[in-house]
């Protein structure tokens, strides 16, 4: 065997050929992952390790890793690390054409295809924090589908106070034959159930509190990984795992207790109308345009037929809306934060949405009518008005 | 405002500090006295007696230098309780006088005595009353400084110490100022003083020889407000408002100061606690929520962060403001690095939006009712006789600062 770059850094000597376009598939799914602002150099670097015929990625803030991996030809099995942000800018830059990726001396990578050659400054190998493994046992399959539509109709009520710790992700609850996710930041909460699934593995209930972060990025994956139906989850004491199809998301567990949701689900609400989902949300966004700034509140004024909208703030002016509802029951006046509902309709899209009162202190209850496949409903804590 | 000539008091406490220490031990009197702390402590002189001023000691001086200029002076700790109280008393004299009261620091304040005239009679003899009020009613001296703008009345009662009225006449503004030296005008500082050396402007006369538009050109908007200064005229900042009108405070805050700095976490979280309740008690006091909590922390070397962040809904509690500044200490502390100085600071003064808690609803609530009680055990036994368990290893003396000669002074509540 020729001996090129004999002066081994004691990190293994690594040569491989990989083409753009799997390197820039991969290293555009594991961006979000990098650190950008850090006072750990290493944590903006990737970690390389080539293999058999596999290049597999690395990137992690510590909170969350990603581990991703593309065929690759490779030379010489070995490791090093490089700095991500810049790595990809240069490899989006590239012709479509085979890149040798080789660690030199120093911990220098030399990244070459057709004509350009480039080094770039790397770091130890070592400096790389290592990774959790995945467990052996204890995986359960989660329908990816299933997840990603879970995450996408919980994760906007999750707080955004860092310091409302239990609150900076979902709570999954896994059962035999069901899962549900809940979200709340303390004004609002988002539940999501679904039956009817199997869920080999489980036993009694499973519960899980995935970091907002997290759940952003499952969905970014779900969505970028091609032909994945099922993910494999697991856990151990501090760390989730999630294996979508040749990518592997850990993430830090959040540990904590999360509230006591069943509490706070309203039961008696006895005031139900009816509302086109679109037609409630034009008419919201409308009014919420003279709302005050800060709290959004936005007035709703029940009436037999009729949902009155209205809002007003000595800024901007007032503004008045009505919709056309069956409703017959008795009158009610309520005040909300528009976001708070604007963000229900968001997420479930167009098609009639049920709006569920009781008076003006208690908790506002929505639900999205006609869809069987998922038990969905939002609760919103009303504002004095 | 040549229409209508205004009747402006300033009124400075005579060594505020010292007087109100000498009231609890009688022996001080007549000696240097520095209160602040003791002479090998770390921190700074908050006030000094006339006698310890003679050998140089001022206040905002470490007190290390204090003891080194002044060997004999007598150290005392400073009792902001007792000084926050005398202040107190001070108000309601004043107040009395004029419904127009501004207190500008814990020992100064501007009374706009306009058309009192018929009440207490002319500035003099008004002056004189309250001098004679004050006594009986605190046992303090005080200082008055009379003109027509509350910068002639600030400059002027400087001038009056101690214990005594200086009156500068309508129309004699400009005579009494020209031959003051450029730094006595509130507002002009070392950077700016030279700055005025540099165009050759030592006295406030030269000052007011100037062109109004060579010192705009040269200071902006400062240059014309400072045009306006030299004539006696009220411009700029906090000199454009009423006596008496929009004394909300801006901001709220509490520092502290370790005499040994510390990497302790433990010590530092209690510390923001112990910060944060002060904080939250004043926030109680006037009836305000604050959105913007802000951490500063001052590392050995001295490099200073702030970190701020905003709350959905404004809070008046001590736990909520503490968690938010632990969340920033904790995100921004490089880990092991002492710290000399941790400070709390919210702002950002608004109403509460109405929006309804979906958990914990009765938290608020619950906490409201607690902190309502603390208070008022704080009002009747003092600052110290209650506070939350997590605070209590971060108990320390608390500091306070007569505002330091020189500068306008803020909100009532807000130094």
């Amino acid at each position: 065997m020729p001996v090129e770059v004999a002066t081994a850094t004691g990190t293994g000597i690594m040569e491989i050929t990989v083409s753009k376009f799997e390197l820039l598939r991969e290293l555009t799914a594991t961006q979000g992952v990098v650190e950008r602002k850090t006072t750990i150099p290493i944590l903006s670097n990737y970690l390389f390790e080539a293999s058999g015929d596999k290049l597999s990625l690395t990137a992690t803030d510590l909170d969350l890793s990603l581990r991703t991996a593309c065929n690759a030809k490779v030379k010489k099995e070995g490791s090093c690390t490089i700095p991500a942000r810049k790595l990809y800018d240069y490899v989006k830059l590239l012709p479509d054409a085979e890149i040798t990726i080789k660690l030199l001396d120093n911990h220098w990578v030399s990244i070459r295809c057709g004509r350009s050659n480039t080094k770039m400054v790397g770091m130890a190998k070592s400096n790389f924090p290592s990774l959790p493994v995945f467990p052996t046992a204890g995986v359960v399959k989660i329908p990816a589908q299933v997840l990603r539509a879970m995450i996408a109709k919980t994760g906007f009520a999750i707080a955004n106070e860092e310091s409302r710790y239990t609150l900076n992700g979902a709570l999954m609850v896994l059962k035999p034959e069901s899962i549900t996710m809940v979200a709340t930041d303390g004004h609002r909460l988002a539940h999501i159930e679904r039956n009817g699934e199997k869920f080999e593995g489980v036993s009694g209930e499973m519960k899980t509190l995935i970091p907002k972060k997290c759940m952003d990025e499952l969905k970014l994956l779900v969505d970028s990984t091609n032909d994945v139906e099922t993910i494999d989850f697991a856990k151990d004491e501090s760390t989730l795992f999630f294996r979508i199809g040749p990518r592997l998301l850990t993430s830090r567990q959040l540990t904590g207790q999360f509230p006591n949701f069943e509490a706070v689900l309203p039961k008696d609400n006895n005031k139900h109308v009816s509302l086109n989902g679109d037609d409630f949300s034009a008419a919201i966004q409308r009014v919420a345009q003279f709302s005050d700034e800060r709290s959004r509140a936005v007035r709703l004024r029940l009436e037999k037929g009729e949902l009155k909208l209205s809002a007003s703030s000595t800024d901007s002016g007032e503004s008045e809306d009505s919709i056309e509802t069956p409703y017959q029951g008795d009158g009610l006046t309520i005040g909300f934060n528009a976001t708070y509902i604007l963000d229900f309709l968001k997420a479930v899209g167009s098609g009639d949405v049920s709006l569920e009162l009781k008076d003006p202190q208690s908790a506002g209850q929505l639900r999205p009518l006609g869809n069987d496949d998922y038990k969905y409903r939002y609760i919103v804590m009303p504002m004095r008005i | 405002m040549s229409e209508f000539i205004k009747t402006i008091f300033h009124v400075d406490m005579d060594a505020f500090f010292v007087s109100v220490e000498e009231l609890f031990d009688p022996s001080l009197k007549g000696k240097a006295v520095v209160v602040g702390g003791q002479r090998d402590e770390r921190g700074v002189v908050s006030a000094a007696s006339y006698e310890a001023r003679k050998f140089g000691v001022h206040s905002a001086m470490p007190l290390r230098t204090a003891a080194k200029h002044c060997p004999h002076a007598i150290f005392v700790d400073g009792h902001p309780e007792r000084y926050r109280q005398c202040s107190e008393k001070v108000y309601e004299v004043l107040n009395s006088f004029s419904p127009q009261v501004e207190m500008a620091s814990i020992d100064e304040a501007y009374l706009d005595m306009t058309g009192t005239e018929r009440l207490h009679g002319p500035p003099l003899r008004a002056a004189q009353r309250l001098h004679d009020k004050m006594k009986l009613a605190t046992q303090l001296n005080c200082s008055i400084g009379i003109g027509t703008s509350r910068l002639i009345a600030k400059v002027s009662s400087a001038r009056a110490k101690p214990n005594g009225v200086l009156w500068i006449m309508p129309g004699q503004e400009a005579k009494f100022l020209a031959p003051l030296d450029v730094r006595d005008i509130p507002g002009v500082g070392k950077v700016m003083e030279q700055d005025l050396h540099q165009l050759g402007v030592y006295r406030v006369g030269d000052l007011a020889a100037l062109q109004e538009n060579v010192l705009e050109d040269r200071f902006g908007k400062w240059g014309m407000a400072l045009a306006g200064k030299a004539r006696g005229e009220d411009a700029g900042g906090w000199f454009d408002s009423e006596v008496g009108a929009d004394t909300d405070p801006k901001s709220i805050s509490h520092e502290h100061t370790y005499n040994d700095d510390t990497a302790d976490s433990e010590q530092l979280e209690s510390t923001l606690m112990r910060l944060s309740e002060m904080v939250g008690r004043r926030l109680r006091e006037n009836g305000l929520h604050a959105r913007t909590i802000q951490l500063k922390l001052r590392y050995q070397d001295f490099t200073t962060i702030t970190r701020a962040h905003s709350l959905a809904e404004p809070t008046q509690l001590d736990i909520e403001i503490f968690e938010q500044v632990r969340t920033l200490f904790r995100n921004n502390w490089h880990k092991a690095a002492k710290v000399r100085l941790l400070g709390v600071h919210v702002s950002g003064f608004k109403g509460h939006s109405g929006q309804i808690e979906l958990l914990d609803s009765t938290l608020h609530e619950r906490w409201n009712k607690a902190l309502t009680t603390a208070d008022r055990l704080r009002d009747k036994f003092g600052e110290s006789s209650i506070s939350l368990a997590a605070g209590m290893k971060g108990g320390f003396r608390e500091r306070t600062h007569e505002n330091p000669a020189g500068l306008p002074g803020k909100g009532r509540s807000e130094k």
